[in-house]
């Protein structure tokens, strides 16, 4: 299965997520697809992140974290005005699903996640990447 | 006759996978693992084993309090299923889900019992982690190249 991809922009990714294991797990699947990951161990990081005025095309959150909870940190996102940027809620709790669609999330992944959920959204970042130009 | 160390470790894994130690989650954990990221499983592993200790260490401290906090408890063991189940842990995973419950009963007493299992199946896992990792060392070591 090719998932570089190549000759395109990276797709720069957003990792929110407290447990040490997913991170790097995560992280990793990104890497398959020649992502640049940069890493929040909590919503209120990434909230952080969004209002230094960084800007993702992706962003992977995981549900129950410490300080704040990755539908916590999707809602205050959104309402900053980042519209765009494609925000999957990650967890093993079912019942986070309809947290993070109802918060503003675009999709939602069950944990264990794999590389197969992954790859089609990231294609899909992708194409948008290289019509933007 | 002594087994190679390529069947002592087809021998290891197929027993995890038999008693209920790992789930398919291991194997979808492997398949990460390539060229570019060759130490990929060993890194994973090597942190799932040095995060349970401190948080079976530290939910032990928690439990000997006079007054538990059940929420502080509750968020390690979180930790503890969401790492277990990531690498396969399939035992850990299953004990941290009835742990929960203990938690959301506020038992200290059924929250103690449950520690002790699932300290018992980490250091077991853990052990047989170890294990695996040092039989895969050798087998690549006599690799052809």
């Amino acid at each position: 299965m090719a998932f570089k991809n190549q000759g395109s922009a990276a797709p720069r990714a957003l990792v929110v997520e407290d447990i040490n294991v997913d991170r790097v797990i995560l992280s990793t699947m990104l890497g398959k697809f020649n992502c640049e990951t940069t890493i929040a161990q909590n919503g209120k990081e990434a909230v952080d992140l969004f209002l230094e005025g960084k800007t993702f095309d992706i962003v992977l959150s995981d549900k129950d974290m410490p300080v704040m909870t990755g539908p916590e940190a999707v809602a205050k996102i959104r309402a900053m005005g980042a519209t765009e940027v494609k925000i999957v809620g990650v967890s093993a709790d079912l019942g986070g699903m309809e947290a993070f669609m109802s918060a503003g999330a675009d999709e939602f992944i069950p944990k264990p996640m794999t590389l197969g959920d992954l790859e089609p959204m990231l294609q899909e970042v992708i194409s948008k990447k290289n019509m933007s130009g | 006759m002594a087994n190679s160390p390529m069947d002592q470790l087809n021998a290891l894994v197929s027993n995890m996978f038999a008693t209920g130690l790992l789930d398919e989650q291991f194997h979808q954990l492997k398949t990460l693992q390539d060229p570019s990221t060759p130490e990929f499983v060993s890194e994973v592993i090597a942190l799932f084993c040095d995060d349970g200790i401190q948080i079976t260490d530290e939910l032990a401290k928690l439990l000997e309090q006079p007054t538990v906090d059940f929420d502080m408890v509750d968020s390690f063991v979180h930790q503890l299923k969401g790492s277990s189940a990531s690498v396969g842990a399939l035992k850990v995973k299953n004990t941290c889900i009835q742990f929960r419950e203990f938690c959301k009963q506020k038992s200290r007493d059924g929250c103690i019992k449950t520690l002790d299992s699932a300290r018992t199946e980490f250091y077991d896992v853990r052990s047989k982690f170890q294990t695996m990792l040092q039989l895969e060392r050798q087998v690549q070591g006599f690799s052809p190249k």
